[in-house]
C-alpha cells in the first residue's frame, strides 16, 4: 500500500469503528462567533477560548467543476461551498458524487444537502496521497 | 490635515505581450523611459519611487532598484510593493500619497510583470497551498466560477450574458494596439471554448501576459509649469479584505463595494459622472459584478445591463475600453498601473480609435490576491478627472 498523509488532524475527525467522519468548528466563548478551521485567536475579539462544534451535514451554497485544477489533482474536480446554518460556518472543499465523472454536472444542485466524508484529495509534492475531508450528497 | 491636489504628468507603458521579447527589468525600464519623456522632466526630478510586482515572480529581490538603478534613478526613497494583481495600482497610490502629503513634489509608481518567464507560466493562478481551500484544489478561476454559478442560480442571467462581456472587450481590444489579442470573437466561440471551471470557458478567463507601465504624479504647480493636459487624481482608494467564514454573499463584491464608496466620497462624484471604467475583469463574471458594485446598475441587473449595451460605447458608461484583462492579457503586477495609463490617455483625448467621447471622469479598479476567508486580499481604485 502506498504511503498516505492525513491532512488537518486537528479539525477533521475519522472515528474508529466505522462512524461517519466530521469536521470541528470552533465557537468563541467570548463573542459567540464560530470559525473553521481552528485559529489561535478569535479574529473578532482576540479571545483564545473556544468551544468545539461538530459539522456533519450542510447545504450546498455554490459549486464549480474544474477542468484545469492544480497540479497533483486529476480533472474534472468538483468543488463547492457548504453552509452549516446552525453553526454559521461555510466550508469549501471537494465534492465527490460517485464513479461516473462524466455525469458529475447532473448530480450536483445548489441547495442540496451534503455530508462530510473522508477521501484522497490530491497527491502531495512527493507523490503521496493526501487524505482529508470532502463532501458528498447526504444519504 | 490638508492634502495637496495630485496630477498625472507622465505615463508610459509597453505593449502587453503574450510573451515579451525582453526581460522583466527591461519592460520596467521601457515604461519608465516613455513616462519620463511624456512628462518632459529630467529623471532626476523624481523624488520617490514605488514599484509593484507580484510575489517576486521576476526572481529578484529589490526588483525596483534593479529596474531603476541603471536608469540613474537611485538615491531617493524607493519601495517594492506586493499585493498580487493590485501591486501596480498600489505603487501609484503610494506615489500619489507622497505628493498629496507633501513628502514629494514629483513621484512615480510602476507596475511590471513577466509571467511567461516565471514559475506561474502555463498555469492557472491558485491560492496558497497552505490555505485550507488551496490544498483542496481551489483555483482563482474556480472561485470566480462559483460566484458565477451562484449568480446564475439567483438572478436573471445566463452564460450567454457572461460571453457578451468577453465579446465586447475583444471588440474594444481590436482598436488597441497595446492588446495581446485583437481578433474579434463571437458569443458562440466563447461558449464553445473549452471549460476551465464551469460555467467559465477559456475565453471568459484572462490570459497570462507580460508588460510594464509607469505613472508619474506631481503637484498642480509642477503640472501647470510643464504645460501638460491636466489629469487629476480625484481619488486614490485602497483597502484590504476582511476575514470571515460565515455566509458571505458571493454575488456581491464586498471589498469593491467598500472601496468604491470611499473613492466616490473622496472625489465627490457618483456613477452618473463616470464616462469609463477599467476594472478587474480577470474573469467575465468579475466585470459583470462590478457593474453592480460600482453602482452602474442594481444588484441582480448586470445581465440586463450588458444585454442592453449599458457598459459599451453609446451606453451609460464604457467598461474596459482598452479590451480589459480578458483581451489585453493580465500581467498581474503591471495591470493596475496599465489601467491608469489608459485612463490618462482617454482623459487627454489621446486614445485614438477607442477614444471614449468627451471623457471627463474615469475609474480604474483592480483587486488582488486569493487569500482564504477574504473576498479579495486588496482592492485599489482611482478616479481620474480632467
Amino acid at each position: 500500500m502506498e504511503e498516505q498523509v492525513i491532512y488537518h488532524p486537528d479539525f477533521f475527525v475519522i472515528p474508529e469503528g466505522g462512524e461517519k467522519p466530521y469536521l470541528i468548528a470552533f465557537r468563541c466563548e467570548e463573542c459567540g462567533k464560530t470559525w473553521f478551521p481552528i485559529l489561535p485567536y478569535c479574529p473578532n475579539c482576540w479571545s483564545e477560548k473556544f468551544d468545539k462544534r461538530e459539522l456533519r451535514k450542510g447545504k450546498l451554497y455554490t459549486y464549480t467543476i474544474m477542468y484545469t485544477p492544480q497540479k497533483g489533482i486529476k480533472p474534472p474536480l468538483a468543488f463547492g461551498y457548504i453552509d452549516f446554518p446552525e453553526e454559521g460556518v461555510r466550508v469549501g472543499a471537494q465534492i465527490e458524487v460517485g464513479a461516473d465523472v462524466e455525469k458529475i454536472k447532473e448530480q450536483i444542485k445548489i441547495g442540496m444537502e451534503m455530508e462530510v466524508k473522508a477521501g484522497v484529495i490530491r497527491e502531495d509534492a512527493s507523490g503521496k496521497d493526501v487524505i482529508s475531508y470532502k463532501f458528498t450528497p447526504a444519504v | 490635515m490638508n492634502y495637496r491636489d495630485v496630477y498625472i504628468i507622465g505615463v508610459g507603458m509597453t505593449k502587453i505581450y503574450k510573451k515579451a521579447p525582453v526581460t522583466a527589468d527591461e519592460l520596467g525600464r521601457q515604461a519608465i523611459h516613455t513616462a519620463v519623456k511624456d512628462a518632459g522632466i529630467s529623471p532626476k526630478e523624481i523624488q520617490s519611487i514605488f514599484i509593484g510586482e507580484m510575489g517576486g515572480l521576476s526572481g529578484s529581490v529589490c526588483f525596483g532598484q534593479r529596474v531603476c538603478g541603471t536608469l540613474g534613478l537611485g538615491g531617493v526613497p524607493m519601495a517594492n510593493v506586493e499585493s498580487a494583481c493590485s501591486s501596480g495600482a498600489i505603487a501609484v497610490h503610494l506615489a500619489y500619497k507622497d505628493v498629496a502629503t507633501g513628502k514629494s513634489d514629483v513621484a512615480m509608481g510602476i507596475g511590471v510583470q513577466h509571467l511567461s518567464s516565471s514559475r506561474a507560466a502555463g498555469t492557472g493562478l491558485a491560492p496558497d497551498p497552505r490555505d485550507p481551500e488551496g490544498i483542496q484544489g481551489a483555483t482563482m478561476a474556480g472561485i470566480y466560477a462559483m460566484r458565477a454559478q451562484r449568480y446564475l442560480h439567483e438572478f436573471d442571467a445566463t452564460p450567454t450574458d457572461l460571453a457578451l462581456v468577453s465579446v465586447k472587450n475583444r471588440r474594444h481590444a481590436a482598436m488597441n494596439p497595446y492588446s495581446s489579442y485583437q481578433q474579434p470573437i463571437t458569443v458562440e466561440e466563447v461558449l464553445s471554448a473549452r471549460t476551465i471551471a464551469d460555467p467559465l470557458t477559456m475565453l471568459m478567463c484572462c490570459p497570462n501576459a507580460d508588460g510594464g507601465a509607469a505613472v508619474i504624479v506631481a503637484t498642480k504647480e509642477k503640472a501647470l509649469q510643464l504645460g501638460s493636459k491636466l489629469v487629476r487624481i480625484a481619488a486614490s482608494s485602497l483597502t484590504s479584505g476582511i476575514f470571515r467564514n460565515d455566509f458571505r454573499d458571493m454575488t456581491e463584491m464586498e471589498i469593491t463595494i467598500r472601496c468604491t464608496k470611499k473613492a466616490y466620497d473622496m472625489a465627490g462624484v457618483g456613477p452618473d459622472d463616470i464616462n469609463m471604467v477599467e476594472c478587474h475583469d480577470a474573469f467575465a463574471i468579475g466585470e459583470f459584478l462590478y457593474y453592480e458594485a460600482m453602482g452602474f446598475c442594481k444588484h441582480g441587473e448586470a445581465g440586463h445591463f450588458i444585454r442592453s449595451g449599458g457598459p459599451d460605447y453609446g451606453g451609460k458608461v464604457v467598461f474596459s475600453p482598452r479590451g480589459g484583462l480578458l483581451s489585453c492579457g493580465h500581467p498581474t503586477g503591471c495591470t493596475g498601473a496599465a489601467q491608469i495609463v489608459e485612463a490618462t490617455w482617454q482623459l487627454r483625448g489621446d486614445a485614438g480609435a477607442r477614444q471614449v467621447p468627451d471623457c471627463k471622469a474615469a475609474i480604474t479598479h483592480v483587486t488582488g490576491g486569493g487569500v482564504y476567508g477574504l473576498d479579495n486580499a486588496a482592492c485599489t481604485m482611482h478616479i481620474l478627472t480632467r
